[in-house]
């Protein structure tokens, strides 16, 4: 306790000129924080590392794990010239990828457009419509994901109104097993057009890259995974409104009447103010979407635990499906993998984001 | 704003109907939409209330039906209570305890957040002290680390601490988080600095001077982190995953729900699910309506200082 | 204000200190034992309380604590890396291989009363370098379950080969109703490609042995039975496992084990149903055995009490009161004439354990396993031949063997 000291000494003591004391102050405000996330945080995060490179199976204490090197790292890129690790590892990161792919700009647009249109002054009820839109933000992930698995049931609420609606404007409707449908969203499209695993060329089907053909890498999304897709962005499209909303009243109003004043069309001032000043936020926004998307896992834990055919295992998923079967040691290096993945995607995407908005 | 501009920008281009049913088209437009996004998000919870009132084989059978179907045999099936029945009288998971776990928790972590991140967000704000620097840049580094990296690591310093199964692996861990250091420091960066030197010409320590005189100017920042500590807390399932083992009595009640469909086994009982999902989420809903101005203050915060 | 809030800080900074340096004090006058296994229907839930509850009464020096949990195989993972685990818990025969590798399990069998009355092939799946490591405490095997009513109108008798079944699917497959559910799962699947004389390895597991006419034969025949419409998927059904499909008359077969029958029995006291032996394929009879353990860890703090619990548990008294309930089979070869008076119409889940397989391969299995469900949903729904997915297959599992 030694460093909180000075605190206890004679009050009004203080001057900027003392800087021990100036030092002290500074550690004893920082220290609970850092002990916290010093110990919870740091030290796991650590331990983690250091795990990667063991062969540790997760059933005995980590200390009585052997070292194995990179060889958990060179196993995910299948670099020992094995490919189960290997494949599944690309697999989750197709999986990842389509998820994110679907997700982050659905919602950035969704919410952007709903803002916009909140925004309008002559609305009335703004107070409920920002309420309503809000409230699936508050509510947990397990609950949501709880209720969706049933909403989206065969005989479910989901089918039922798309049953409805087809109905009403004279269309067959065939149910759709949502939960475990393996189909991928554009092999589904593709079919429309005669295009099958059966009919594809055979460069498509034959040919491997990374463990999967050209004709599986291009599936889409399969339509269980779809599904929670749109979960993910029910839950998340409210949050991201409130937030461009808050940008767009914040948008000082001066600046609109300046730019009229100068003859700018309201096009130009769309361009010029409104698209600038919400670069920021933009960018917070795309953030925050892209690092909860890549680590999607409790609605995966919940809804489909991986299934149907692995369209739904994320790498968030096999990091925790290799910790729990025997093989920590991957999981934990799988999930160092994660961790580089999603701070090379939050830097690159802060470039591309500043570069467009500049042009 | 936009809208209103396109929109009007066509008016005046004259291609466009008269002003006056223009304008009542866009309102019907704007309504319709937002109406429509609304029922989106309402509905789903709508039919999962409703249906949590309804008898098993009711659900099965009608989940369209906001109220009792109609058996085959033409008599009606009846509101019942049985689901939550059978979630708070549960004998493999105690719902009523998982309540009051989920409101504890989900209080004492925000109370204790408030204060560690708001000390540690003004010292990084304002005070020099040797290691500043090292310190914020390793806080930007936990921002970006998975949850899931977290799992068997942090429960083997929870498990060395002999914290599992126990309140303190529920609470400590979370008593301090980087977003909510990020927040506060950027607010206390956004403080005249002319108010803490008038403070310090009359001779008040760092101490008073935070305490008495920054803390109380922080309060919208404060309260925007104390909602979505709480909010975080109450929601959180990865935490207790990792906390809890063989103590189902400290279970919170987002892995209470996760947990009763492992109880229920392959054939999911709907009832009992559904009537978890409510009463998982409704002690959440009352606060958000109660304090929903802010929750939406808060959220708005957030994306100005992001 | 500030100093209480100086006051505050400290007092649980110490607090904190405080409470990470206390050790971790236990009384020990009895022996506490934790049982942990996972949780399943509710009336198993509470004989097993009653087994405990009657152990309790009668030890006074041994009290034990029964802990059915959820997400098993996370919190089981979790107790042996935290280095604390339970003093006795469920072992699958599938994950046995693994523990053992681990270092994790005691060699208990040997300890117990009349370890030989245990049939010579459970026994098995839990014995590995020579050393029976822990007592099956029961065991289940598939049988083919029918719905007489269906199987009545359409005058049709039980199937008792491939042929048969397959053509009682398609005669039953009307009015709404499949002939049978079939889940994309390995472990059902399985059963018929050994009834189609088909394996997954070698003998001594060096080797894939799945990318063979006889497994394409298997594999053929129960995905055929789905797309040609004569079957659907739990999924495709609206529910969440195949018991629920066949107790709901959504199907008229279904492939389970004895589990369905108390289940059935509870929750569709009305159905009229029979178990019957799966059907043979080309290769013969072929069914598959599923079976638990009792461990005891390595690390056991008491291990001498818990030798004795679990003797008591899967001791003929103990078994006795828990397979009474007809959920699960005694493993104890003295105790079947009894079970069987109790419930003649289970006679053909016993005689499957007579050619019943073990579901049990080799530590890492579980990614061929992923592997093959995988590759059955993909096959199911025309995305994947039958001859790429068990070339598939064969890749992964090879790969798996040669890294054992």
């Amino acid at each position: 306790m030694a460093v909180a000291a000075p605190s206890m000494g004679k009050q009004g003591g203080f001057r900027l000129g003392a800087k021990g004391q100036e030092s002290a102050a500074g550690f004893f405000f920082i220290l609970p924080a850092l002990i916290i996330i010093f110990a919870f945080i740091f030290i796991p995060l650590l331990s983690a590392f250091l795990i990667s490179f063991t062969n540790w199976n997760g059933l005995q204490p980590p200390a009585e794990a052997a070292g194995v090197g990179l060889a958990n790292y060179s196993r995910i890129f299948g670099l020992d010239n094995t490919t189960v690790v290997r494949d599944e590892f690309f697999v989750a990161i197709k999986n990842t990828f389509y998820y994110t792919l679907g997700v982050v700009p659905a919602q950035t647009i969704l919410a952007l457009v709903l803002a916009f249109i909140v925004n309008q002054q002559f609305l009335r009820f703004r107070g409920f419509f920002r309420v309503a839109f809000y409230f699936p933000s508050i509510t947990s992930s397990i609950v949501i994901a709880t209720i969706f698995l049933w909403l989206f049931n065969r005989n479910g609420v989901i089918n039922g109104v798309i049953a409805g609606l087809a109905g009403a404007i004279g269309l067959e409707y065939s149910p759709v097993t949502w939960i475990n449908d393996a189909n991928g969203i554009i092999h589904n499209f593709l079919r429309l057009f005669g295009l099958t695993l059966r009919t594809a060329p055979e460069w498509m089907t034959e040919s491997r890259i990374l463990g999967q053909s050209i004709w599986q890498w291009i599936s889409g999304p399969s339509v269980t995974m779809l599904a929670i897709m749109l979960l993910a962005i029910w839950t998340t499209t409210g949050t991201m409104m409130l937030i461009f909303l808050a940008a767009l009243q914040d948008i000082p109003r001066q600046l609109y009447e300046a730019a009229s004043v100068d003859g700018a069309t309201r096009w130009q001032q769309f361009r010029l103010i409104t698209v600038p000043m919400l670069r920021p936020t933009t960018f917070f926004v795309l953030t925050i979407g892209l690092i909860g998307c890549f680590q999607v896992f409790d609605q995966i834990y919940v809804i489909s635990q991986g299934n149907p055919a692995g369209t739904t295992k994320t790498i968030a998923w096999i990091v925790f499906r290799n910790l729990r079967d025997s093989q920590a040691g991957l999981g934990a290096a799988l999930a160092f993998v994660l961790f580089v993945i999603i701070a090379v995607f939050t830097i690159v995407q802060r470039r591309m984001v500043g570069k467009t908005v500049q042009q | 704003m936009s809208t209103n501009t396109v929109v009007s920008n066509l008016d005046a281009r004259g291609f466009s109907l008269p002003p006056n049913i223009g304008k009542i088209i866009r309102t019907m437009l704007t309504y319709g939409v937002l109406i429509l996004f609304a029922l989106a998000m309402i509905m789903p919870f709508v039919y999962a209330v409703t249906n949590s009132f309804k008898e098993l084989p009711d659900i099965a059978a009608n989940p369209m039906r906001l109220t009792p179907g109609i058996r085959a045999d033409g008599t009606p099936y009846n509101w019942t209570t049985i689901g939550y029945d059978r979630a708070l009288n549960n004998q493999q998971i105690n719902f009523p305890r998982a309540i009051f776990n989920s409101f504890f928790v989900a209080v004492v972590v925000t109370i204790m957040r408030v204060i560690f991140n708001s000390m540690a967000g003004y010292a990084l704000a304002r005070i020099r002290f040797p290691g500043r620097g090292a310190a914020f840049a390793a806080l930007v580094g936990t921002l970006m680390v998975p949850g899931i990296v977290l799992l068997i690591p942090r429960y083997l310093v929870l498990s060395q601490l002999g914290w599992i199964d126990t309140y303190w692996a529920l609470l400590v861990p979370y008593f301090a988080d980087a977003f909510g250091i990020f927040l506060m420091k950027q607010f206390f960066e956004s403080i005249p600095r002319e108010i803490e030197e008038a403070a310090e010409i009359d001779g008040a320590s760092r101490f008073r001077m935070f305490f008495v005189i920054i803390l109380p100017m922080a309060i919208p920042a404060l309260t925007a982190m104390a909602i979505f500590a709480f909010q975080g807390t109450w929601n959180d399932f990865q935490g207790p995953l990792i906390a809890l083992n063989l103590n189902r009595e400290l279970y919170t009640l987002p892995l209470a729900l996760a947990f009763l469909r492992g109880v229920t086994g392959d054939a999911i009982q709907w009832d009992l699910m559904l009537a978890g999902s409510v009463i998982t989420t409704l002690p959440m809903a009352v606060i958000f309506f109660i304090f929903q101005r802010f929750f939406i203050e808060g959220v708005s915060y957030t994306g100005v200082k992001g | 204000m500030n100093k209480t809030f100086r006051f505050l800080t400290l007092a649980i900074v110490i607090a904190l200190i405080a409470v990470a340096a206390a050790p971790n004090a236990r009384a020990a006058q009895t022996v506490n034992l934790v049982l942990m296994g996972w949780s399943s229907s509710p009336s198993e839930n509470e004989r097993l309380q009653k087994i405990v509850d009657d152990w309790n009464a009668a030890n006074a020096d041994i009290q034990v604590t029964l802990n059915q949990v959820p997400d098993y195989d996370t919190t089981l993972q979790k107790s042996l890396a935290g280095g604390e685990p339970p003093d006795v818990f469920y072992v699958d025969s599938f994950r046995f291989l693994d523990l053992v590798r681990a270092d994790a399990l005691m060699p208990v069998g040997e300890m117990l009363t009349n370890a030989d009355d245990f049939y010579p092939s459970l026994r098995d799946a839990f014995t590995t370098n020579g050393q029976f490591y822990c007592p099956p405490k029961d065991f289940s095997t598939l049988a083919l379950q029918i719905n007489t009513e269906m199987f009545e109108a359409a005058g049709l008798s039980a199937p008792t080969t491939w042929e048969e079944m397959r053509a009682a699917a398609e005669a039953l497959t009307k009015d709404g109703v499949y002939g049978a559910v079939v889940p994309a799962d390995f472990a059902r699947w399985v059963a018929f490609l050994y009834a189609a004389g088909g394996s997954v390895t070698n003998d001594d597991f060096t080797e894939m042995t799945i990318n063979s006419p006889e497994a394409a034969a298997a594999l053929k025949f129960y995905t055929d039975l789905y797309l040609d419409g004569f079957a659907k998927t739990p999924a495709d059904l609206g529910v969440g496992w195949p018991g629920e499909a066949f107790g709901k008359g959504l199907v008229a077969m279904s492939f389970e084990g004895n589990w369905i029958e108390p289940y059935l029995k509870d929750q569709f006291p009305d159905l009229k149903h029979m178990a019957v032996e799966m059907p043979a394929g080309p290769g013969g009879k072929a069914t598959m055995a599923f079976t638990v353990c009792y461990a005891v860890p390595m690390k056991a703090k008491n291990p001498e009490a818990a030798v004795k619990f679990v003797d008591y548990l899967t001791g003929a008294e103990g078994m006795k009161a828990w397979t009474d309930l007809g959920l699960a089979m005694p493993t104890r070869a003295s105790l079947r004439e009894g079970w069987l008076a109790q419930f003649p119409n289970l006679e053909p889940y016993l005689n499957g354990a007579e050619y019943a397989r073990k579901w049990q391969f080799v530590p890492g299995f579980q990614a061929v396993l992923d592997k093959v469900n995988e590759q059955l949903s993909l096959v199911m729904g025309e995305n994947q031949t039958v001859n790429g997915a068990l070339s598939e297959i064969e890749t992964i599992g090879a790969e798996v063997l040669a890294s054992r």
